[in-house]
């Protein structure tokens, strides 16, 4: 038996005692919990009482900053978008030219390689992040940041569907021009940074190639906002609805030609990739990148194809509208999102379960000795769930204008994707003097022939017949 | 730099009493070890260590304004091998070019002095993998030379054969690594089924896959299999519509014929003034080829052309490649149609002590004149093995092409010349 302390500072003394004795004979599980589930409780009180002190200022701030929020949760979007994009990207690369080239490719990760890109994504991020001796720190590390965000700000302005976009600029084309030459910059501070001389001449060379091709770019789609009468990006994909023959591919062939031999000395791809020729200047502007800082400059070229690709699509083959004119009403009420419908329910609960004991019990009764029941009923329960998964989506198709935009703008993007994605396969790499003459020589000329011939053809046609 | 003291042990297992004992090795007392405040940008400088020792050295290393060396090699993804190039750049363009040799140097010619004549056979073979038989059919013929030895004639058709079907896969390679060089993915792969194929074939014969070591002083090892005949008719019927088929993926590109045309022209005289030999020689317009000009083997019984052409630039050189390989194709259609029967080895004693002499060997290889010039002085080794290696002649001339390309050309055409660094440095 303790004897009772009897003065506040004896007692103060046995609680610190007792404490140390407790915390020295505690685990470190113990110790940890010990920390963590007080703080844990302190950080869930304090998020309640302050979520429900603000909830309503902060819907009402919401609600009075709509452009603000719109900006922030697209950004947000966008920059969560291009993992994945990029993800897709370089593992069909990897796929695609090794068909090509009659090999397998990546077969290992994932059903056929698929997850290669995501491991060599966190690859990258375990990498050690360095810098070598003599570089500029800073400008170092901003580089990757400037390209990779220069390109991906671009996304903002590209429709993906009706109501699916960033934003709607009544500049959206100026600013895609726009933040699409600012990369340049960040590859020259890499080039310049990173005291190394391959990286020097990569960073020169990306700098001459994409101011040079930057101008035919432009012009080229300088046509298309003359036809349409905006630069707005979703007034250029409306002024092409109805079938394939409206879109703008038609009308502007030559600008199309022009747009994708630029865009491809844009995206830095081959043949026009001398900014990283690896059998000349070793892996030019990223010979000194490591780590992550890699990663983005990596993320960029990849994401650059694909808005490439995206804005081709946009401003020359229709955007997110249907090649041909859609048979079926977009909205039917039956199947509206607002108010969840019975057929929902009905198709993802009821059916999901009536068509698994269905499926299973056909299998388990006639497959023979081979199935037992929880194969046989797993078997039916995942041909059911692809089966509802399917009409499902299929009923979004059909119900909602978005769906089926997203749909078409991914599988015409994605058609060009390939496209470049086989000229790497396909072509040598063009020298550089070759490459600023065919752009000064031939490109620019074509481009600005491209302009007069359809701002002379708008002035003809529109001119109004006056009687004599 | 400090000593490196041993700790006093206390025995096993005592730890030191006391305070522990003050780090011994500080890597800033090694000179050894470079740090950061040691580091400026001279450094980076591909400037000799020792003071320029001749006068064209110290000519190139005092650069002008708005020049800047840079190195291409000894690692870098598109040298063949080990080959430094330093380079002067003014921008992109090339002022000047210092090759540098001697990161694969075994001494060969000295190792072979000191083997006796089987083994020499043995030891050449790595000097240039790409195509080893031929270095090996140098110094065979060079032995026989010296030891008037007569072959069979069926061992000569099968030198022929298998040395012809190396020539095919040595070009097949040259055209994919051209490609490859001048950014094209592709080709190096196409080229590298058909190469397979032939070298697996040549494994059935030879044993080995690259490294054969199957010529020997006075016929060859081993006779034509099963296996190998069956590969070869496989092959055989479907070379030539492959061999159209892979160079039609270059020939008809338009970028690779703009970036090889007119690039790196080698001028009759001055391909001649070098001692440049082979495909490169040929290019340049003069028909020499040591299968005609010097004949060796059964090559006389044989019909086949000696492709030239006029213009000497990198892409008459690939060129000639396509239809030296087309060439290849009806030789060993001929040499299937013409082998003799009989033995494949002469006899020879076990021990070979050639008279006192010296002897001049040479052959066809890939990229030019293969040659062993060997002295014997009757004892069972050579008292003097000189190696002949094409690619080195080639390598020289580089210094004279490069200078007023730009920087993107460095490929094209030391990749056209197509040098081996195994021969160049021995």
């Amino acid at each position: 038996m303790r004897a009772i302390p009897a003065t506040f500072r004896e007692q103060t003394r046995a609680a610190r005692a007792f404490a140390e004795q407790a915390w020295s004979g505690a685990s470190t599980t113990d110790r940890l919990a010990l920390i963590l589930v007080p703080l844990a409780l302190m950080a869930f009180v304090g998020f309640v009482v302050s979520a429900v002190v603000m909830l309503g200022p902060t819907i009402d701030f919401l609600g009075a900053n709509q452009p603000l929020v719109r900006f922030g949760v697209a950004a947000v979007g966008i920059l969560l978008l291009t993992v994945p994009t990029a993800f897709v990207l370089i593992y069909m690369e990897l796929k695609v030219i090794a068909r090509m080239n009659l090999r397998v490719g990546p077969n290992r990760l994932g059903p056929w390689g698929a997850a290669t890109s995501m491991i060599h994504g966190f690859k990258v991020l375990s990498k050690e992040d360095f810098a070598p001796t003599g570089a500029d720190v800073t400008v170092f590390t901003l580089a990757p940041a400037v390209t990779f965000l220069a390109s991906v700000m671009t996304l903002l302005v590209i429709p993906f569907a009706p109501g699916i976009f960033g934003q709607d600029l009544n500049i959206g084309l100026l600013y895609f021009f726009a933040m699409g030459g600012l990369s340049v910059l960040g590859l020259l501070m890499a080039g310049w940074s990173s005291f190394n001389k391959y990286s020097l001449l990569g960073g020169l060379r990306s700098a001459a190639q994409i101011v040079s091709y930057e101008i035919p770019l432009t012009l080229s789609a300088v046509g298309v906002v003359l036809i349409a009468g905006s630069m707005s990006m979703t007034h250029i994909v409306m002024s092409q609805s109805g079938s394939a023959l409206d879109w703008f591919v038609f009308k502007q062939p030559l600008a199309v030609l022009i747009f994708f031999i630029a865009a491809t000395a844009e995206a830095n791809r081959t043949p026009f990739d001398l900014t990283e020729a690896d059998s000349e200047i070793v892996a030019g502007f990223a010979t000194e990148y490591s780590g992550m800082r890699f990663g983005f400059f990596f993320f960029a070229e990849y994401v650059n194809v694909f808005i490439m690709s995206a804005l081709l699509v946009t401003i020359f083959f229709g955007g997110w509208t249907a090649p041909f004119n859609w048979p079926w009403a977009y909205n039917l009420n039956w199947l509206d999102a607002s108010g969840i419908g019975l057929l929902w329910i009905g198709i993802v609960a009821v059916v999901l379960f009536v068509a698994t004991d269905i499926l299973g019990a056909a299998i388990w009764l006639f497959g023979g000795r081979d199935w037992s029941a929880p194969a046989a009923f797993g078997l039916g329960f995942l041909v059911a769930g692809a089966g509802v998964t399917a009409a499902v989506g299929l009923a979004c198709f059909i119900a909602f204008d978005w769906v089926q935009g997203i749909f078409w703008f991914m599988a015409k993007t994605y058609v060009f994707v390939f496209v470049f994605v086989w000229m790497r396969a396909t072509l040598p790499r063009v020298r550089v003097d070759q490459l600023m003459g065919f752009a000064w020589k031939w490109l620019l000329p074509a481009a600005l022939l491209n302009l007069f011939v359809t701002a002379a053809a708008i002035l003809i046609l529109n001119q109004p017949v006056t009687p004599r | 730099m400090p000593s490196r003291t041993a700790r006093p042990n206390t025995g096993a297992g005592a730890r030191p009493q006391g305070p522990p004992a003050p780090a011994q090795h500080r890597s800033e007392d090694d000179p050894r070890v470079m740090l950061e405040r040691d580091i400026n940008a001279d450094m980076y400088e591909p400037i000799p260590p020792y003071p320029t020792q001749t006068e064209r050295e110290s000519e190139f290393y005092s650069s002008g304004d708005g020049e800047m060396f840079i190195n291409i090699g000894p690692h870098h993804p598109a040298t063949h091998g080990v080959l430094r190039l330093v380079l002067k750049l003014s921008g992109e363009q090339i002022v000047d070019v210092d090759p540098v040799l001697g990161y694969l140097h075994r001494g060969v010619e000295k190792i072979c002095e000191n083997s006796d004549y089987y083994h020499v056979i043995d030891q050449v073979d790595p000097l240039e993998y790409i195509s080893s038989l031929f270095q090996e059919w140098a110094a065979v013929l060079a032995f026989e030379k010296l030891m008037d030895v007569e072959v069979p004639r069926r061992a000569e058709y099968i030198r022929v054969l298998s040395g012809e079907l190396l020539r095919i896969a040595s070009h097949t390679l040259y055209m994919g690594f051209l490609a490859l060089d001048l950014g094209g993915l592709t080709p190096i792969l196409y080229s590298f089924i058909e190469r397979d194929e032939i070298m697996e074939m040549l494994a059935s014969l030879t044993g080995a896959r690259m490294l054969f070591n199957y010529f020997r002083i006075g016929g060859v090892n081993g006779d034509l299999n099963h296996e190998f005949m069956s590969r070869l008719g496989d092959w055989m019927s479907r070379a030539a519509k492959q061999t159209e088929a892979n160079a039609g993926l270059l020939n008809e590109n338009e970028i690779f014929v703009r970036r090889t045309r007119g690039v790196g022209v080698l001028d009759r005289a001055t391909a001649l003034r070098f001692g440049v030999t082979g495909g490169n020689l040929r290019a340049a317009g003069v028909p020499f080829d040591l299968r005609r000009a010097h004949p060796y083997s059964v090559y006389p019984e044989l019909d086949f052309n000696i492709p030239t052409r006029d213009e000497g630039d990198s892409l008459a050189r690939y060129l000639i490649r396509v239809d030296e390989v087309r060439e290849s194709i009806r030789i060993i259609d001929q040499c299937l149609h013409n082998m003799p029967d009989g033995p494949v080895m002469a006899k020879l004693p076990r021990l070979l002590r050639p008279r006192p002499g010296r002897a001049w060997g040479a052959c066809e290889g890939p990229r030019g004149m293969m040659g062993v010039y060997a002295v014997s002085d009757g004892s069972d080794q050579p008292f003097r093995f000189r190696i002949h290696d094409p690619s080195f002649m080639h390598l020289e001339t580089v210094p004279t092409l490069l200078p007023g390309n730009l920087l993107a050309d460095t490929m094209t055409i030391v990749a056209s010349l197509d040098p081996v660094l195994g021969g160049i440095d021995k």
